[in-house]
């Protein structure tokens, strides 16, 4: 198995550029569904220490929406969507007419199910154009959704990653509709076991 | 103004009487607290997973684990002076965060609960309260003047045990 540890410059740039062309995907999904103009910061792929990823979205205890996938297939991995209060507020406002819930703790069924809705299609753009570079059909399972602590949320996400190892492989990038500074982040971590296939598939074995 | 210690995943502190272990954002994980009211010492671990088998622990840090962590727990407490025999164990954490989907779930919250009490029983500590599972993060405070821990769950009202 791969040891994401010893990822190489090339590596880790290989997987910064298919960060770049799934979310890029992605944005361009997100622009169209609420017609505007969305910006998107450079992608990272990191090899992070687990504890070292809540403090990325303003630390453990910073409220955020979170929306989980399991991604399917032969490679495989996770897929999170951390969106800021005021993002997903403003992301329902815009989403279901007449909506003006002030604190996403009263969402109910019809707002949770716009929210993994924007989850599955962000995801779904995000994985298709994966697909598509590594020649791989690559799925992501039906969204999963919560409103709580950031650090909760990731706890739950890479527990059982850091199995083997203290370090996980991150590729992040970040959404920006700049006249209002709403933001969503996105995370999507291979499982350490077919990081290799990724890595092959892409080129950079 | 006391201390006021936070526990990080994976990590494991004790603590004295003015003394305050934190912890904040709890999911899955479940955190293991030991008392002594005697000599008002008390301790965290912050347990990730179940079960160590088949770890290499100079390769991966031990006190992530139920079955390590709480053992750890309980001397590195009697190894500062904590007395055995009135040591008292709480312990909160293990939600399930991601409600179940028809295509996955993730019960590593309810493991670890599950694992945590099995080794607190090995050690024939007492589990005297507990606040797990559910869906909600966790944040708590370990006050070591009354061994009482403060909980704060999101749109909950804060809560002791």
């Amino acid at each position: 198995m791969q040891d994401v540890t010893n990822l190489t410059r090339t590596q880790l740039d290989a997987l910064r550029e298919i960060g770049n062309i799934g979310s890029g995907n992605a944005a361009s999904a997100l622009a169209q569904f609420l017609n505007r103009k969305i910006d998107m910061a450079v992608p990272s792929a990191s090899i992070m220490d687990f504890k070292a990823i809540p403090a990325i979205i303003g630390g453990p205890d910073k409220t955020v929406m979170g929306i989980f996938l399991k991604v399917m297939g032969e490679i495989s991995g996770r897929f999170l969507l951390l969106i800021p209060e005021k993002t997903s507020l403003k992301l329902l406002h815009t989403l279901i007419p007449g909506c003006e819930i002030d604190t996403p703790l009263k969402m109910g069924e019809l707002e949770s199910s716009c929210m993994r809705e924007v989850g599955n299609i962000l995801a779904g753009a995000f994985l298709n154009a994966l697909s598509v570079i590594t020649q791989t059909p690559m799925l992501n399972s039906l969204p999963s959704m919560t409103y709580d602590m950031a650090g909760a949320m990731i706890d739950s996400i890479v527990a059982d990653m850091t199995a083997i190892s203290d370090k996980v492989l991150m590729i992040e990038t970040s959404f920006i509709e700049s006249e209002e500074d709403l933001r969503i982040h996105i995370f999507l971590l291979p499982d350490p076991a077919s990081l290799q296939l990724l890595l092959k598939k892409i080129g950079v074995v | 103004m006391s201390a006021v210690i936070p526990v990080g995943m994976a990590e494991l502190k004790i603590a004295r009487c003015p003394e305050q272990l934190v912890v904040y954002g709890i999911g899955s994980c479940v955190i293991v607290s030991l008392y002594d009211p005697k000599s008002k010492a008390g301790g965290l671990a912050h347990v990730m997973l179940p079960d160590s088998t088949g770890i290499d622990p100079k390769v991966i840090n031990p006190l992530k684990f139920a079955d390590t962590a709480v053992p750890a727990l309980y001397e590195a407490l009697t190894g500062a002076g904590a007395f055995k025999s009135s040591l008292v164990a709480k312990i909160v954490g293990g939600s399930e965060m991601f409600p179940p989907t028809e295509d996955f779930e993730n019960n590593i919250g309810r493991d670890n609960t599950e694992a945590v009490k099995k080794a607190l029983k090995k050690l024939s500590l007492p589990l005297i309260a507990e606040d797990t599972g559910g869906r909600r993060g966790r944040s708590i405070e370990f006050d070591l003047e009354s061994g009482i821990i403060k909980l704060s769950i999101l749109g909950e009202e804060l809560r002791e045990i």
